[in-house]
């Protein structure tokens, strides 16, 4: 949610002169560009646990993350005070990495026209062809854009509140299914105020809500356990708390128990792997959205390095990284460097055609940044980092899909995956699924890892469905900094992939 | 590294909480600060200076209890956050197991903070220059032409940094329990292309306490790194199947991990543990024996107290493939009756069978089979122990490395792998946390 400019302002204690000279500090011992990124976030916790919510608390934290960048080397500092003495000595500190001397005597508006200008050059000496390449991202925050406006803030809600819907929680679970044994309900929220300024003199300023409520549920049948974990998270206000998400989320977690219990591991090796549609967008995450992150394509350390414009799945595909999803968990109205959120296309019917850039990345191109510099928080410089990625729908039924396979997994429960950049080795793991034997599902598997690499796994991809689903489950990514994404496909069929088993 | 003043700020927060109406309080202050220099490909890329501080509160009150915490160490901010901190305790359910540990539990011999033996004084006089000479130290790619023998050096990325931590907890009964610590480390990626345009990456890394600890990794680290990457060039087919795994000191802290989960008390608690009623019980190969070392002075690892203050002690965890302990806290002891011990593991050491001392050794027992030398992605199930996990390393046969595998997956459960365990080698990294030999495992399912 946007708020006027001078709630941002009073909030940090800061008015735009200091801006100002804080920007033009970077910029006298060397610097060509500086940026402020002002930071208040409270974070809050309530967990049922045994049937009571017995333990909760709240975490404040505050500060400034002061970067210079010198060509594409960066200095970086930051103050967990925003006294001007203290904001001016990790100015300094960051300052460093120009390894200029002391400043000259060049005033603030001498200095901020200086930085302008080196960004003047950067673009003009950019090879980029024709291509228009976007510089500047003047003008105030529009809040009718707002892509998560709240009616009710969690930071100010009293969380006794939000006691009895955890003690509901709990109950629709217990009343669905008679092996609950435990059920563990965590509900969490993040609310950060920032305000963003930098030597092109740019102010931008959010607030971004972010609540997570998860259930984990522990199972006993003859005398053996099992767990399931159900999560959704949503850029909103704590009106998230429906008795309709409630519901969901209680069905959710106790379905397929059964089948849990019955799970055994495959036979394991190569097969074909459908995945279903929803979560199964990790697979983009990790099989191409981090090899398409632009640092890694810079220091040419990235399998997809030298395949810019080169076709690299079948026609048809479209692959993207969306931040103007309402209210989603990938959802921003500015990235952390203030350029604002959009829809980057990776994969164009099946041709690479993006990185996601941040404003290093995209001067090392020549091109324009795409939104994507993110940053776990002040304490962190930005890097290029996913959104929401997904894949769009494709023309093909799903059950079509699943009934084309002879013999293969149907996969669509996870919890995590990683991938190696330099080789483009990928993995993710799954928490349940089943077989497939002449085009039916059969025997339900869970617990085991999918490893498989990059480039081949898109060049692979043998059918697409018509039934898109962008997950709204907590996903993190934990990119040297965790950052909140999320990830959606429609049911894809992949012809090879190495599955785990016995 | 504390201050005075921040001490008795600390002091004074626990003052306000028992004014607002709380029956305990728990303070710990942490101030860390850290720089690192970040090289690319030869040159600084990255200079970054990180100062930390927070205070956590623990409030007990009326029964309730609730964690608090915040960065802006100013007493007019913390008053209005502690009254909001003990009200918010109050609306929660009240909570019969939650009190504040027995004082003859808690620590009483750490009071300087360096009792562990992890400070180094020559931290102090570390500067922006001796830093940047260290990272510049560090690269390899000034002779990246005369290194580039039937590959190319595509990137060459790492860090030098350096730390230092200070943490006080202090208690509404007195306790005054201080950890401080220094900490040096250099961490270096390299990625190549063999002849083809294949691309192969590896990494290494080395940290210490001392100054003097870190200075041979200065001038080795990215050539480990290289040399790494560029063993993996060439990779060949298994045939996988149920067979012999050598894993790699220091990269089996992923096999090691589960376990520890699973003896917590938590985990033992929700029944969300597959080590569940396992106490005193042989669950693991008799050859399988890890110790928590955590009153080791000058290790990595060592901590004389916990979260909560409670004095730390060596202890078996697992011995002979028997479970000798759970992690019990305070809390979790009251819950289940269960004696406490300690909130969890601080410097786990899996013991040497003696048999074999090196990774030579392991794979001239093992004869044929892959060596891990590193995982990529993975995970367990908590509940059940099943686990499988993306692989990397050699294959070898006769006891003798013949080509690097890729891809491959390790699938089983936990309980089962353990249990056949063969042999552990003598040869952990002195500078790693988990303290893990070379292992040697019989029967793995590999495909």
């Amino acid at each position: 949610m946007i708020k006027d400019k001078q709630y941002y302002l009073d909030l940090f204690g800061v008015d735009e002169e200091i801006l100002r000279r804080l920007a033009a500090e970077g910029i006298a011992r060397g610097g060509d560009y500086t940026d402020l990124f002002f930071e208040s976030s409270t974070l809050g916790m309530l967990l049922l646990r045994d049937g009571e919510v017995t333990s909760g608390g709240e975490h404040l934290d505050y500060g400034v993350g002061i970067r210079v960048l010198s060509g594409e080397k960066t200095g970086y500092a930051y103050a967990e005070s925003t006294t001007p003495a203290d904001m001016l000595s990790a100015a300094r500190a960051a300052s460093a990495i120009a390894g200029g001397g002391a400043p000259g005597d060049l005033r603030v508006n001498d200095l901020l026209r200086l930085s302008r200008d080196r960004a003047d050059s950067f673009a003009e000496a950019a090879a980029n062809g024709s291509r228009l390449v976007r510089k500047y991202f003047p003008g105030a925050p529009n809040p009718s854009a707002d892509r998560y406006p709240f009616r009710q803030n969690w930071a100010d809600t009293p969380m006794r509140e939000f006691v009895p819907f955890l003690n509901r929680l709990d109950n629709a679970v217990r009343t669905r299914d008679s092996r609950v044994e435990k059920v563990k309900a965590m509900l969490s929220y993040d609310v950060r105020d920032v305000l963003m300024f930098n030597s092109l003199e740019e102010l931008k300023y959010d607030t971004r809500p972010l609540g997570s409520l998860s259930v984990t549920v522990i199972f006993s049948q003859n005398g053996k356990y099992d767990t399931k974990s159900v999560s959704r998270s949503f850029r909103t206000g704590a009106e998230m708390l429906t008795d309709s998400l409630l519901e969901e989320m209680a069905a959710e977690v106790v379905k397929g128990v059964d089948e849990r219990f019955d799970a055994r591991r495959p036979k394991g090796g190569e097969m074909s792997v459908v995945m279903g549609a929803g979560a199964s967008g990790i697979l983009l995450h990790e099989a191409m959205g981090h090899a398409f992150e632009a640092d890694f394509n810079r220091k040419g350390q990235s399998v997809f390095s030298s395949r810019m414009g080169q076709r690299i799945c079948p026609e048809g595909i479209n692959i993207l990284d969306d931040a103007t999803l309402k209210g989603n968990r990938g959802a921003l109205n500015f990235d952390d460097e203030g350029v604002p959120g959009q829809k980057t296309y990776m994969v164009e019917d099946g041709i690479l055609t993006s990185y996601l850039h941040d404003r290093i990345s995209a001067r090392s191109f020549g091109v324009s940044p795409t939104g994507n510099g993110r940053r776990e928080s002040f304490r962190y410089p930005p890097i290029p980092r996913m959104r929401a990625t997904y894949m769009e729908s494709g023309n093909a039924d799903p059950e079509s899909i699943i009934a084309s396979v002879r013999s293969g997994i149907y996969v669509d429960d996870f919890s995590n995956g990683q991938v190696k950049i330099g080789e483009g080795d990928f993995t993710f793991y799954v928490r349940s699924g089943f077989l497939i034997e002449d085009g039916r599902l059969t025997m339900p598997v869970k617990d085991v890892n999918i490893i498989g690499n990059g480039p081949r796994a898109l060049a692979d991809i043998r059918a697409v469905g018509n039934d898109l689903r962008v997950d709204d489950g907590a996903w993190t990514c934990g990119k040297e900094q965790n950052v909140p994404v999320s990830c959606g496909i429609p049911t894809v069929l992949v012809s090879k992939l190495t599955v785990g088993g016995e | 590294m504390l201050t005075p003043e921040e001490i008795a700020l600390g002091r004074r927060c626990i003052d306000l909480a028992l004014a607002e109406g709380a029956s305990a309080v728990r303070v710990t202050l942490n101030k860390s600060l850290t720089d690192t220099v970040g090289m690319l490909s030869g040159e600084v890329d990255k200079v970054t200076h990180s100062l930390d501080r927070s205070i956590t509160l623990c409030i007990f009150a009326d029964g309730r209890y609730g964690t608090f915490s915040l960065n802006r160490l100013e007493e007019t901010a913390m008053q209005a956050f502690i009254r909001k901190a003990v009200a918010t305790v109050r609306m929660l359910a009240p909570d019969p197991y939650r009190h504040m540990p027995d004082k003859d539990r808690k620590v009483t011999d750490a009071l300087t903070g360096r009792e562990a033996g992890r400070f180094d004084p020559a931290y102090e006089a570390i500067d922006t220059g001796k830093r940047l000479e260290l990272a510049r130290q560090s690269s390899i790619w000034p002779r990246k032409d005369s290194l580039e023998k039937g590959f190319s050096l595509l990137s060459e990325e790492g860090e030098y940094s350096d730390s230092i931590y200070d943490t006080l907890v202090l208690d509404s009964d007195g306790l005054y329990a201080r950890h401080t610590l220094t900490s040096y480390s250099v961490y270096y990626e390299a990625t190549v292309a063999d002849l083809d345009g294949n691309r192969f990456s590896g990494f290494w890394w080395d940290s210490s306490p001392f100054l003097s600890g870190i200075l041979p990794a200065i001038g080795s680290c990215a050539r480990k790194a290289l040399d790494r990457a560029v063993a993996q060039i060439g990779p060949g087919p298994h045939p996988g199947g149920r067979i012999s795994l050598a894993v790699q000191a220091g990269c089996a802290s992923k096999l090691l991990d589960p376990l520890l989960t699973a003896l917590s008390g938590f985990s033992i608690q929700q029944k969300n543990s597959f080590l569940l009623d396992c106490l005193g019980k042989k669950v693991f190969s008799e050859r399988f024996t890890v110790r928590d070392m955590p009153r080791k002075v000058g290790s990595p690892a060592g901590k004389w107290f916990d979260s909560e203050g409670i004095a730390t002690f060596d202890a078996p965890i697992i011995e002979g493939g028997v479970v000798k302990q759970y992690f019990i806290n305070t809390y979790i002891a009251a819950k289940t009756g269960l004696a406490p011990t300690v909130e969890d593991i601080t410097h786990p050491v899996v013991e040497s069978t003696g048999d074999c001392r090196s990774e030579e050794d392991i794979l001239r027992l093992l004869g044929e089979g892959i060596l891990v030398t590193g995982f990529n992605g993975g995970n367990s199930n908590s509940a059940t122990g099943d686990f499988s996990y993306g692989i990397e390393g050699f294959a070898f046969s006769g006891g003798k490395i013949t080509h690097p595998v890729r891809e491959m997956l390790m699938t089983g459960n936990f309980i089962t792998l353990w249990q056949h365990l063969a042999a552990v080698a003598d040869d952990a990294r002195p500078c790693a946390t988990y303290a893990i030999p070379t292992l040697a495992f019989t029967d793995v399912d590999v495909r």
